[in-house]
């Protein structure tokens, strides 16, 4: 299966690599990430945490902490312009008007000190010279489109006056205000109950499909990414393994890691005689990164090959990129994963 | 509606905590040794049971407590003992204007000083600015405010010129006291400032803040300082009595007419009624500040409630 023809991206992230100063030495957070993003589409990036997930859509935004952190090479393209080379001032612009971001946790992530019209006005007071009067006709209304009851009494509140799924409501509300070409969602469901989580993915997906915005959603969760994108990253220790479209990657997955992070999903449909299968071993260590493929410790089919060389990104003649030397295919049932003792 | 609440409950208090306050002060007073009218000189019997018997020191001690206590209620001090002449309540009238200008003044100081030197150290963090600040600030808290009087009253006085060195009255005589007043306060202030400050930069919402494009002034000053200068709002209430308790010495020092000489002199001298006088107007700051930080810790705070301050 053939992806579709991709339009001109409307992002295009090449070579990030960022690099973190720590206790432990210099921890290479990023290494080599490249991926494109169009325009209304939907793409997961999978990980575990440490993978550089966040620390990548950081980058794009310009909030890598600097110091102690450090974009040592790279671009973000986007609409022509390399976001790595502005100014905070122009960088500023694209912030939270045509770029926004939303983040894991809307108990922290909202500022307990304002109300939230107080931190929505801002938003198009800022981005689209709204005065005060249209920027909280404008907050009310978005409000209202994610489900917030009696948004124009509430508006007044402030977040500790509202329960975690509402909180996230208002983050992503306040994110939209300026209509932007890009969602930047940073684990958006990982701190809220289940329930909740599902209400929050649907409203993305609607969302999505009525403003047509494209998302980028982070996610350490494979169901989540399932129920939403079109492709899906998966990143392992500050690199991309693995890049195809999302159907073609829960099918037919060919690097070991997507493997495993599938195997490790629990299954109810009945269909699978499977055991619960776990990854055996630690994420790495980001500061001593094992030689050659930095998953090969961890790997059920490592070669002597893998112990010394990285394997580059390549098309794995199955729609898809994977970064392996090992074809899946030939060796998949031949070695057991560790099952998940009870 | 809960506002009035809090400010009845709080009045309640303040009168039960003034009331214990007079109580302990009045019977601490009276078992020092020694009375207000042990002069070297020696006076005639008969004209010492006048006097005594003028201001009651020949009645029961509980009677003196109750009859001075009614008085009292009655906003009525009495007379001074030492001070001929004057009445308590003249006398407080006179000095108090001083020592609250002085206080207030001070206390502006601090607050404006510390906490612009603390904002900026956090958000300049490791430059020179936020190095010679805290060097400052750690020199303020640890110079005592007379070697820091006497100091400045040589450098802006007899070097410099800029400032007169005693008196009151003018604005310009009311700087230089106030500063050396504020000196440690503001310190502090500045200290736990920069230390709020930069915690809250490392809040999520802060990184939120940014996300939505604002500017690092506006990220600074709107989202971030609110949180950052709580820790200054629980500090104002021991800032005050410290201040207070400051004044005494620096009102001494600048020849200033503040309540503080009183104080001291009234407690030596057994002037029994000023003295209870200055500690009953004293109290009363004190809790009045109090309760004003309790409030500020309201508004800064919106999780805060008055109920639970209360």
């Amino acid at each position: 299966m053939k992806a579709p023809p991709m339009a001109e991206p409307l992002l295009s992230v090449e070579n990030l690599q960022v690099q973190f100063r720590t206790d432990d030495g210099l921890v290479e957070a990023v290494r080599d990430v490249s991926f494109q993003l169009a325009a209304g589409q939907t793409l997961g990036i999978v990980g575990e945490s440490g993978s550089g997930k966040s620390v990548t859509n950081l980058a794009v935004m310009g909030l890598v902490p600097q110091p102690p952190g450090r974009i040592v090479g790279g671009q973000v393209r986007y609409r022509g312009r390399d976001l790595l080379r502005l100014s905070q001032r122009e960088l500023s612009r694209i912030r939270g008007n045509r770029i926004a971001m939303i983040f894991q946790d809307p108990m922290t992530a909202l500022n307990p000190f304002l109300t939230v019209a107080e931190q929505m006005t801002e938003v198009t007071e800022r981005h689209l010279g709204h005065s005060y009067r249209q920027a909280l006709a404008r907050s009310v209304e978005l409000l209202e489109r994610v489900g917030i009851p009696a948004a124009a009494e509430r508006i007044h509140d402030y977040p500790h006056q509202f329960s975690g799924g509402m909180r996230q409501r208002v983050m992503i509300a306040m994110a939209l205000l300026c209509q932007p070409e890009i969602l930047i969602a940073d684990e958006p469901t990982t701190a809220l109950d289940v329930t909740i989580q599902a209400q929050i993915l649907e409203l993305l997906k609607q969302l999505q499909r009525e403003e047509g915005t494209a998302i980028i959603l982070i996610s350490h969760d494979l169901g989540v990414v399932a129920s939403l994108c079109q492709s899906v990253l998966v990143m392992y220790g500050g690199k991309v393994v693995e890049r195809a479209e999302s159907e073609t990657l829960f099918a037919n997955p060919r690097h070991p890691y997507t493997l495993g992070l599938l195997r490790s999903i629990p299954r109810w449909d009945g269909r699978s005689e499977q055991r619960l299968m776990a990854i055996p071993g630690q994420p790495p260590n980001l500061a001593r990164l094992p030689s050659g493929c930095s998953f090969h410790p961890r790997c059920p089919y490592v070669l002597e090959r893998c112990r010394r060389e990285c394997p580059p990104l390549e098309p794995s003649g199955h729609g898809g990129d994977k970064a392996c030397f090992v074809d899946v295919d030939t060796v998949h049932d031949t070695v057991p994963t560790r099952e998940v003792s009870p | 509606m809960p506002l009035l609440v809090f400010l009845l409950k709080r009045l309640g208090w303040m009168l039960l905590t003034l009331w214990v306050v007079y109580t302990v002060s009045f019977f601490l007073m009276r078992s020092v040794p020694g009375g207000p009218f042990d002069s070297e000189k020696q006076i005639p019997e008969p004209i010492r049971r006048n006097i005594e018997a003028r201001y009651r020191f020949d009645r029961p001690l509980i009677e003196q407590y109750g009859r001075h206590l009614w008085d009292t209620l009655h906003l009525d001090f009495g007379p001074s003992y030492k001070l001929e002449d004057y009445t308590v309540n003249e006398i407080l009238a006179e000095g108090f204007p001083v020592s609250a200008s002085l206080g207030i003044f001070a206390l502006t100081f601090a607050l404006t000083l510390g906490m612009t030197a603390g904002v900026v150290s956090a958000v300049r963090r490791q430059s020179v600015f936020d190095f010679s600040f805290m060097a400052l600030a750690t020199l303020g808290v640890a110079v005592p405010n007379f070697v820091l009087a006497s100091l400045s009253v040589v450098l802006f006085v007899f070097v410099l010129g800029w400032l007169p060195a005693a008196g009151w009255g003018s604005l310009q005589q009311i700087v230089l006291p106030a500063l050396c007043l504020a000196a440690p306060f503001a310190g502090y202030i500045a200290r736990l400032t920069r230390t709020g400050m930069l915690e809250v930069l490392n809040q999520d919402y802060i990184r939120t803040a940014y996300a939505k494009g604002l500017s690092q002034r506006r990220v600074v000053l709107r989202h971030a300082l609110r949180g950052a200068v709580l820790p200054v709002v629980s500090y104002l209430g021991p800032a005050t009595a410290g201040i207070l308790t400051g004044s005494l010495v620096l009102e001494r020092i600048f020849f200033l007419p503040g309540m503080g000489s009183h104080f001291i002199e009234a407690a030596l001298q057994r002037d029994y009624t000023l003295a209870m006088g200055t500690v009953l107007v004293y109290t009363l700051l004190l809790f009045t500040m109090n309760t004003l930080v309790d409030l500020a810790y309201c508004i800064v705070d919106p999780r805060v409630r008055l109920e639970q301050q209360a």
